[in-house]
């Protein structure tokens, strides 16, 4: 033969992919600036009024919306089984999809940085702050059961550090790196997730009766719990998403029948970092274990 | 298997060595052993579903053998697939485009990319040469239009190999003709190695110089096409009544039309001896006819498809 023919380099497939990717993202990326839009649309009368956006109150759940809906429309088009045509170009099969991966994140962290900074400017021009600097803390450590009275809350100053506007980008990631190993590792990661969805329901349903009946009281609760421990524990879903802001605090009506966020316990962002770690820990583990389905080496 | 012997495994670009694939129970590849020599053009030639694109997926490390191994310029594909795929331009038997979306230039651009050694004027020559229309989108290009781009993503690096699964099909015939040409050309220029798989043997014929055939995901014959050619011949037969082929002729597909006693055989063997056994079985040989390579080819496949 003939010389050995040149790989490309791993820095030019990584831009490549990067490139490529954001062709894949014109169609989402313009319905999310349309959203935007929309929402800024409807947002103008109130600016101009002068009146609060309630801002803080924003769903802080959509950076882990868009980290879970990334990889579809980075491997959407992409036949990840089978002969595929990313699999026929010369670079290993588990490194390309890591590069791929990694170009859908860099567009993932930007279009989170363009999503924020609209937030931001929005609450600055109706001089608010994205992160509240004043909570209403209840007085007891646990969640409102009815009307509040008033006596029980306490205004409480919050100036959390810098790294709290790191929470989006975490929940974002580790979302992001689920939903990348889900979309990898199965031919129909769909069904996958109505599956579970449709299981875990099932369970729900049957168990508490069942439990009753016989008398099994941990059979009852257990559905419940189990959805406690993975979203609203203390390195839950929703530590790695929101902080626990969601979990944390709630709309309640107080007895003067004015409506309140009230909150019965302060985020810690020590456990945000902890959760972080874990669910993008877990994240790497499924995504590992997805591309190696994809690898070059026989079973043989 | 028919087979050429004696040359050394140096001298091959492609080896493969017991190769088997199952898909569920059905066998697509059966301790298939290939050579493929170095600088030739292999013509691989079988039935619909004998395994020769499953044989091609193997070669580029797409599809995992059962058992068995493969190499290409020596390099085991499943250990070095990516330095194997580095070396080889694929067309893939199917016609659907990759990255939908995108231009053709954009997608040539994006190719170009994977391939140290593309050669951006030769891309330029093949894009003109195959009249493939840069602005459109790869999506809305026909079955043709969509192998035209493939062939210019196989052959605009210029590789050492090329693995073409039925490279002209759904070419119009202009097309089909001046895509031949780029072919000779590029072999001229590169003297790359080729293995190509066709239902249309003819439109080969310039080019190859060796012939292997799949059959059930068997390689029942592979030869230089000279010796292909001149073990494989028609031989008119007079023959007396309730006259049977010797059965040492019946497994490499004898094929017989008969008119009264006068049969018309195609049978695979050197003529001499071939002769001889027929005489010894009781026909008189009439005359020996010389096949096309395709008629040559088609020997070692059955009449009967089912």
């Amino acid at each position: 033969m003939t010389a050995k023919a040149r790989q490309p380099r791993l820095r030019d497939v990584l831009l490549e992919q990067v490139r490529v990717t954001w062709l894949a993202l014109r169609i989402p990326s313009l319905v999310g600036v349309g959203l935007a839009a929309v929402a800024t649309v409807v947002a103008l009368p109130t600016l101009i009024r002068g009146g609060p956006l309630n801002i803080n109150g924003w769903p802080t759940w959509i950076p882990g919306i868009m980290g879970s809906l990334m990889p579809i429309a980075v491997w959407g088009k992409d036949e990840r089984f089978g002969p595929g045509f990313l699999w026929t170009l010369p670079v290993d099969r588990r490194r390309h999809a890591f590069t791929k991966v990694l170009a859908g994140w860099v567009w993932l962290m930007a279009g989170l940085v363009v999503f924020l900074s609209w937030l931001f400017i929005m609450a600055r021009i109706s001089g608010e702050h994205v992160v509240p600097r004043t909570i209403n803390l209840l007085i007891s450590p646990a969640p409102p059961m009815g009307l509040v009275d008033p006596a029980t809350v306490r205004a409480v100053p919050w100036n959390p550090s810098f790294l709290i506007g790191l929470v989006p980008f975490g929940g974002a990631t580790g979302c992001y790196l689920l939903g990348s190993a889900l979309v990898i590792g199965t031919r129909h990661p769909l069904r996958w997730v109505l599956g579970v969805v449709m299981l875990g329901a099932l369970i729900a349903v049957i168990s508490q009766p069942l439990g009753t009946q016989f008398g099994i009281t941990w059979l009852a609760v257990a559905p419940g719990r189990a959805m406690e421990i993975l979203v609203g524990s203390r390195y839950g879903l929703d530590a790695l998403l929101t902080a626990r802001s969601e979990t944390l605090s709630t709309t309640a009506t107080l007895t003067t029948a004015k409506s309140l966020r009230v909150w019965w316990g302060i985020p810690n962002l020590a456990d945000w970092g902890v959760a972080t770690l874990l669910w993008t820990g877990l994240g790497s583990i499924a995504l590992w274990a997805a591309i190696s389905r994809h690898g070059e080496r026989r079973r043989i | 298997m028919i087979s050429d012997g004696g040359s050394s495994r140096s001298e091959y670009a492609v080896t493969t060595h017991g190769l088997s694939k199952r898909y569920g129970r059905q066998p697509a590849l059966d301790g298939v052993d290939l050579r493929v020599p170095d600088g030739a053009v292999y013509v691989l030639v079988g039935a619909n579903g004998a395994g020769k694109s499953t044989l091609f997926k193997v070669l580029m490390n797409l599809e995992r053998p059962d058992a068995g191994t493969a190499e290409v310029f020596g390099l085991d594909t499943g250990r070095f697939g990516p330095e194997v795929r580095a070396g080889i331009g694929y067309v893939p038997e199917r016609q659907d485009a990759p990255h939908r979306a995108m231009t053709c230039a954009r997608l040539l651009q994006h190719a170009s990319t994977f391939y140290p050694e593309w050669d951006h004027a030769y891309a330029d020559h093949l894009v003109r040469a195959l009249a493939v229309q840069p602005q459109r989108r790869v999506g809305g290009l026909s079955k043709g239009e969509t192998r035209r781009v493939q062939l210019v993503l196989a052959l605009a690096y210029r590789p050492p190999l090329l693995l073409l699964d039925e490279p002209t099909d759904g070419l119009d015939p202009v097309v089909r003709r001046r895509a031949l040409g780029l072919l000779a050309e590029h072999l001229a220029d590169t003297q790359a190695t080729v293995l190509v798989s066709t239902h249309h043997i003819t439109e080969l014929e310039s080019l190859a110089d060796h012939v292997g055939v799949l059959r059930d995901g068997r390689l029942v014959a592979q030869m230089p096409r000279d010796e292909l050619q001149h073990s494989v011949k028609s031989y008119q037969l007079e023959v007396p009544d309730g006259w049977e082929a010797p059965p040492e002729f019946q497994p490499t597909g004898l094929r017989r039309a008969t008119a009264g006693r006068v049969v018309q055989c195609t049978l695979v063997g050197e003529e001499r001896e071939v002769m001889q056994r027929l005489a010894a079985s009781g026909a008189v040989v009439r005359g020996v006819i010389p096949l096309s390579l395709e008629d040559s080819a088609l020997a070692f496949l059955p009449e009967d498809p089912s």
